[in-house]
């Protein structure tokens, strides 16, 4: 039994390792992408210990960037609280890739596990663990670790030297609009078909054409509607293909 | 903001990191019904799209879809640089680099 457990653990540890391996060229992006961030927080105007916290705790870079507006702007707890929420939807797609993995676990270490089921960890754990090994733990959560403690570990690392090195830059050079760019860069591959095009567009002129409404309400009203643009299109083209399937 | 009301919104915060990312794996075992996986997938694209469009195509409080707006051009910039590298960081460094070009050496514009 103890032999069994032993080993176990070494193909868990060996795991670990393959997944050090495999996601270390990514890691200084990584970091820049961090630096960048942490540089756009204090530029923006959070102070130093109040972007720490942020960084700390939310470790979710494009909702951390898309809610700095609002908290500037003064708007109201709920409203910053939705557009993260609306921000972070898409790792419940990439949940959707690992989560099941997991299934044996109790829930409390699944919660713990899929914190830390960030973008990069979605990206590479399929690669080793296709969905035909969901009958087979081993190496896991040992491979899983192994990509995620490192994206972690990158990530705070270059937040906190962004952090730090933003009062050493004046605030003319203009580094909060590094913030819509990085933010742009995430934007354009989710564009993945032309409802969400659609949706984009509609979204895009309603949230300037409402930019005056107060507390950056326009914000949820030109989501609302670029959501709406989207479900409205996706049903027309599926109707349009099962009527051309039915026909064929 | 006070510093609770900022604390409070960073619990906030961290759960729909940790609700949104551990989502499958709580409900490892149900499937997902194929219209909330399409609703899914374009949310985030619009969500993002509705925080960055008044930043690129307004200048002080007024629409600004104009050659004097260097935001708007190192955005359309960036968006061509990206599409044609597909590289995050890159494309950020080109996007500021060309933003800052223009504010520096065309400010009549």
């Amino acid at each position: 039994m103890d032999s069994l457990q032993a080993e176990q653990a070494a193909r868990e540890k060996a795991a670990f390792w393959d997944g050090v391996r495999i996601s270390a060229p990514t890691m200084p992006g990584l970091v820049a992408w961090g630096a960048v961030t942490g540089m756009v927080l204090v530029q923006s105007g959070l102070s130093v210990w109040q972007a720490i916290v942020m960084t700390l705790m939310v470790y979710a870079g494009s909702a951390q960037l898309a809610v700095l507006p609002l908290i500037m702007a003064g708007a109201p707890v709920w409203l910053i609280f939705l557009t993260a929420l609306l921000v972070n939807f898409r790792f419940i797609i990439f949940s959707a890739v690992v989560g099941p993995h997991f299934a044996h676990l109790h829930w409390t270490r699944r919660l713990w596990y899929g914190y830390f089921n960030a973008d990069l960890v979605m990206a590479f754990f399929p690669q080793r663990f296709p969905q035909h090994t969901l009958a087979k733990p081993t190496g896991k959560l040992g491979y899983f670790t192994g990509l995620a403690m490192p994206t972690w570990c990158s990530w705070q690392l270059g937040s906190l030297i962004g952090i730090l090195l933003a009062s050493q830059i004046p605030r003319d050079w203009g580094i909060g609009f590094a913030g819509t760019l990085v933010l742009l860069g995430l934007t354009i591959p989710l564009i993945v078909n032309r409802a969400t095009l659609a949706g984009v567009i509609v979204a895009s002129a309603v949230s300037v054409a409402a930019s005056g409404l107060p507390y950056r309400l326009g914000l949820v009203v030109a989501m609302l509607a670029g959501i709406a643009t989207s479900v409205t299109i996706d049903r027309i083209t599926v109707s349009a293909t099962d009527q051309e399937q039915g026909k064929s | 903001m006070s510093a609770i009301d900022y604390l409070l919104l960073m619990v906030l915060m961290a759960l729909t990191t940790a609700v949104t990312r551990s989502f499958f794996f709580l409900l490892a075992d149900s499937r997902m019904p194929p219209w909330l996986q399409h609703a899914l997938g374009y949310v985030p694209a619009i969500a993002l799209a509705a925080i960055i469009a008044p930043d690129l195509l307004m200048s002080g409080g007024q629409l600004a879809i104009n050659p004097s707006n260097a935001k708007l051009l190192a955005g359309i910039a960036a968006t061509i640089f990206f599409l044609l590298t597909r590289h995050l960081i890159s494309t950020l460094a080109f996007g500021m680099a060309v933003f800052t070009l223009l504010r520096l050496f065309a400010p009549a514009l």
